[in-house]
């Protein structure tokens, strides 16, 4: 019972970091993104990568895997600085296409279809991840932290310019906001943070395969951040929750068939959103309004 | 002869994806719906297909006749259920475009609990594929296609320019005021464009369970298509979606005889992402501002 | 051009030949593809001084601020501020120069809060923090007091009330230390004591030597702001002069109510 509770608790940080730094973008800066996955991707195969090959220090995959997703983040940012909208959206899903043909196809670093595997436990000077109950901590103080980066930059200046911009680019440019670089940093942290998950994600499972980073999984990052709220810091670690809790709920449920279980939760999912969209824009936490100030 | 080949294939592929991408044009373009449900009606409309032709064995019209029935009621219901409450108060762009991706979301898991998760097809000996000449494989179905494609478009064009309906729906797209000078309001304006657009999608579902098959996750492809037609060809051009859809059709299988398969959706991508970013305004589309 | 009436240059009977110039438009031209928006458009503004830009719809106003705050570029002529040319610099760079604008539309930052609103401009760098958090605050208090917003700092500008958020939108521009406004129909809709009250704030601030730059239909707000006034129309400068002259002239009026093709 307890290793079933410590798996979900760790999936729980991972997801809810994923949902977090989804949020920055999206609630905060107005940048609705479907290729969020593809930097948790990056993040988890750099990790992967540098573990069976170079090293299984920690802070040197999560340098790297931050500092890769954040250059590769680019591509994302280039069509943000130039359209908005349905445009973005489309560019986004043009890049959550391609990212996860590529993660299939590069078979020499990625290990193609079939993943990779063997991935050992990440080594913190000296230390070696090895106990589960170990490793959650070591996921709960990454939450923190990526929780405490997030707060500290959507609650100052930096926030105040991304929401400024989010509500009206022209008036933020017309007072000194240079909106490009606002615009490029967030996607970077957003992506650098994202890929930081992705490396907890690999050192955990210590398997990986594309199966982890497909467009599903960014519909369901964006429910999560949707059902949760997208104005709110702590919204999207409400949906993360949610996300985490209603497959173990729905087990109760005896009138429900269990092969079926996948499938329904994303019923629930799928209905919580067009409910939340008619009647509560705001989310579970964040109630009418969508977009929010600090 | 692979080239040719590929080429026959390309047209086929072509014609449906031009129908799937003029419906899906039509709806956005003059909605300004981002519906991202447009992959659900065609799954809804594949499937009820099936079901009435192939499970229930009561003959293609009855088939056909039913899946145009479930596609129509499923877009225009969508429309007044769902957009129309939430552009009542507030009507974002994200707000609708998240709720119709929830509704997708219930159909595609709704679909595959109901049918499986499998390929399904529809056997016909019209997909039968004839040996034209040495190493041209060509079904009567390749036939089918086009000429349906280009009975749809036909009469899209003939609705579009020479009746009411049409005009007030192009109106609705570039100057919304104007159509209340032919007595119609947005609202009906706007169930009537997601009654065609969802309806155009119904011979390409039809089409595709009888050649390639059905599953319940194709909706994500068909949105794929869509969108990317329908911004390479240009926002607020039905011509110009419906050439991008068959210039992708073309491109997807005209790749394959230089590289792997896998890779044509990604190729199809790197398309709309270039478009995107140097000329979002497509190819015949109005100019985007941002 | 040349058929400009000879009422283009009307003595001022005040001496402004003090007061510095501080923007320099010198034979600005817009052309977008075959429409002439402005003609051959020559203007001073200078510190301390209220200058009204007036003029029939769609006689260029709003292009001209356009083509002084950057977000487009003459097609001729040139725009110097403090003596450096304008031309081809960004917009969020011209602002940065201490030019700033306020929109007909106000484009507030709507879902921020009002306190937001004002320390977002004053915010000039847009990274982690800011130095001189106190100072900044402390000014921050000073124009929500001055624009009557002070009681509504936590309230969110888009649910304050139309007059409210037109001062919102002047505590913006007052925050930012911007030496020159320019202003888009900032009085359109207040109601008398409202107006009084913006009336005084814009005096001082153009004591304190700000240039004020005006977009206004509404005639008695012209006479009653303005200092210089400047007839657009069809995008060329038909006259600028004090606001007497201006106003009285019947030839000018003819034009702005429409009296000629």
């Amino acid at each position: 019972m307890i290793a079933y509770l410590q798996n979900i608790a760790v999936l729980f940080c991972i997801n809810a970091i994923l949902a977090l730094t989804l949020n920055f973008i999206m609630g905060y800066a107005g940048i609705y993104s479907l290729a969020h996955t593809i930097f948790f991707g990056i993040g988890a195969y750099t990790a992967a990568y540098l573990a069976l090959h170079v090293t299984d220090s920690m802070l040197v995959c999560m340098a790297a895997a931050a500092s890769l997703s954040a250059i590769i983040s680019m591509a994302l940012a280039l069509p943000a600085l130039r359209v908005r909208g349905e445009y973005f959206v489309a560019a986004s899903l043009g890049l959550q296409v391609i990212g996860v043909t590529i993660f299939a196809e590069w078979k020499s670093v990625t290990g193609g279809l079939g993943g990779m595997i063997g991935i050992p436990r990440p080594n913190l000077f000296g230390y070696v991840f090895n106990d589960d109950s170990a490793f959650l901590a070591l996921s709960i103080v990454t939450l923190l932290a990526v929780l405490g980066i997030i707060a500290l930059l959507v609650r100052g200046t930096f926030g105040r310019s991304l929401m400024a911009i989010r509500d009206s680019e022209s008036a933020a440019q017309a007072y000194g906001k240079h909106v490009n670089a606002v615009k490029t940093i967030s996607v970077a942290v957003s992506s650098g943070l994202a890929a930081i998950a992705g490396v907890l994600y690999a050192f955990y499972m210590s398997f990986i395969n594309v199966e982890g980073f497909t467009l599903e999984i960014s519909i369901l990052l964006m429910a999560m951040v949707i059902i949760g709220g997208t104005g709110t810091l702590l919204g999207p670690v409400a949906g993360a929750a949610l996300l985490m809790t209603l497959p173990a709920a729905l087990t109760y449920l005896p009138f429900l068939p269990p092969s079926e279980l996948g499938a329904i939760q994303q019923i629930v999912y799928g209905i919580a959103m067009v409910l939340l969209m008619m009647f509560r824009p705001g989310g579970l936490v964040g109630g009418r309004s969508k977009e929010k100030s600090a | 002869m692979l080239l040719v080949q590929l080429i026959f294939n390309g047209l086929q592929t072509g014609a449906l994806y031009a129908l799937i991408a003029a419906g899906f044009s039509l709806i956005f373009g003059m909605t300004r719906v981002f519906h991202a449900a447009h992959g659900a009606t065609f799954t809804i409309a594949g499937y009820a297909f099936y079901e009435v032709y192939s499970v229930a064995h009561l003959g293609w019209p009855a088939a056909a006749l039913t899946a145009i029935a479930a596609a129509a009621l499923f877009g225009v219901l969508l429309d007044r259920w769902v957009y129309a409450v939430i552009q009542r108060h507030e009507g974002s762009f994200f707000t609708v475009f998240a709720a119709s991706f929830g509704v997708a979301i219930v159909v595609q898991n709704v679909i595959a609990m109901a049918f499986g998760r499998g390929l399904v097809t529809i056997t016909t000996p019209l997909s039968k594929s004839i040996e034209l000449t040495s190493g041209l494989f060509v079904a009567p179905m390749t036939a089918i296609v086009l000429l349906t494609a280009l009975i749809c478009f036909g009469l899209l064009q003939y609705l579009l320019t020479k009746t009411n309906l049409g005009i007030g729906l192009r109106a609705l797209g570039e100057n919304p005021v104007l159509i209340e000078v032919y007595g119609l309001t947005q609202r009906k304006l706007s169930q009537y464009a997601f009654l065609i657009g969802s309806i155009l999608v119904v011979p390409a579902a039809i089409l595709t369970a009888a050649t390639t098959g059905l599953n319940p996750s194709m909706a994500h492809h068909v949105m794929l298509i869509s969108l990317a037609a329908t911004i390479v060809g240009g926002v607020g051009s039905l011509r110009g979606a419906a050439l991008a859809g068959m210039l992708l059709g073309m491109a997807e299988n005209l790749c394959l005889a230089i590289i792997d398969p896998q890779w044509s959706e990604a190729v199809t991508f790197v398309i709309l992402f270039l478009f995107i970013l140097f000329r979002p305004g497509g190819v015949y589309g109005r100019a985007v501002t941002t | 051009m040349s058929s400009t009436p000879s009422l283009a240059h009307i003595a001022d009977d005040r001496d402004h030949s003090s007061q510095q110039i501080l923007l320099q438009i010198r034979n600005v031209n817009k052309n977008f593809g075959g429409l002439q928006a402005i003609s051959d458009v020559s203007l001073d503004l200078q510190a301390g001084i209220i200058t009204t830009l007036v003029g029939p719809n769609g006689a260029g106003k709003t292009t001209l601020f356009n083509l002084i705050t950057g977000h487009l570029v003459p097609t001729s002529g040139t725009v110097h501020w403090l003596g450096k040319s304008l031309n081809g610099i960004e917009p969020w760079r011209i602002a940065r120069m201490g030019i700033a604008r306020t929109f007909q539309d106000l484009r507030l930052f709507n879902q921020m809060t009002v306190e937001e609103n004002v320390m977002t401009v004053m915010e000039r760098s847009s990274w982690l923090w800011q130095s001189g958090k106190n100072a900044i605050t402390k000014r921050v208090d000073e124009v929500l007091a001055e624009t009557g917003l002070f009681d509504k700092k936590t309230e969110r500008a888009v649910d304050l009330a139309y007059a409210e958020r037109k001062f919102l939108s002047m505590a913006r521009i007052m925050a930012s230390d911007a030496k020159l406004w320019l202003l888009d129909e900032p009085a359109s809709g207040l109601d008398p004591r409202s107006f009084e009250k913006f009336v005084a704030l814009l005096r001082d601030y153009a004591n304190r030597g700000v240039t004020i730059c005006i977009i206004e239909h509404n005639l008695d707000i012209v006479i009653q702001l303005s200092d210089r006034v400047a007839f657009l129309d069809q995008g060329k400068l038909l006259a600028q002069g004090s606001s007497q002259d201006i106003l009285k002239d019947p030839h000018l009026a003819a034009i702005y109510f429409g009296d000629h093709a």
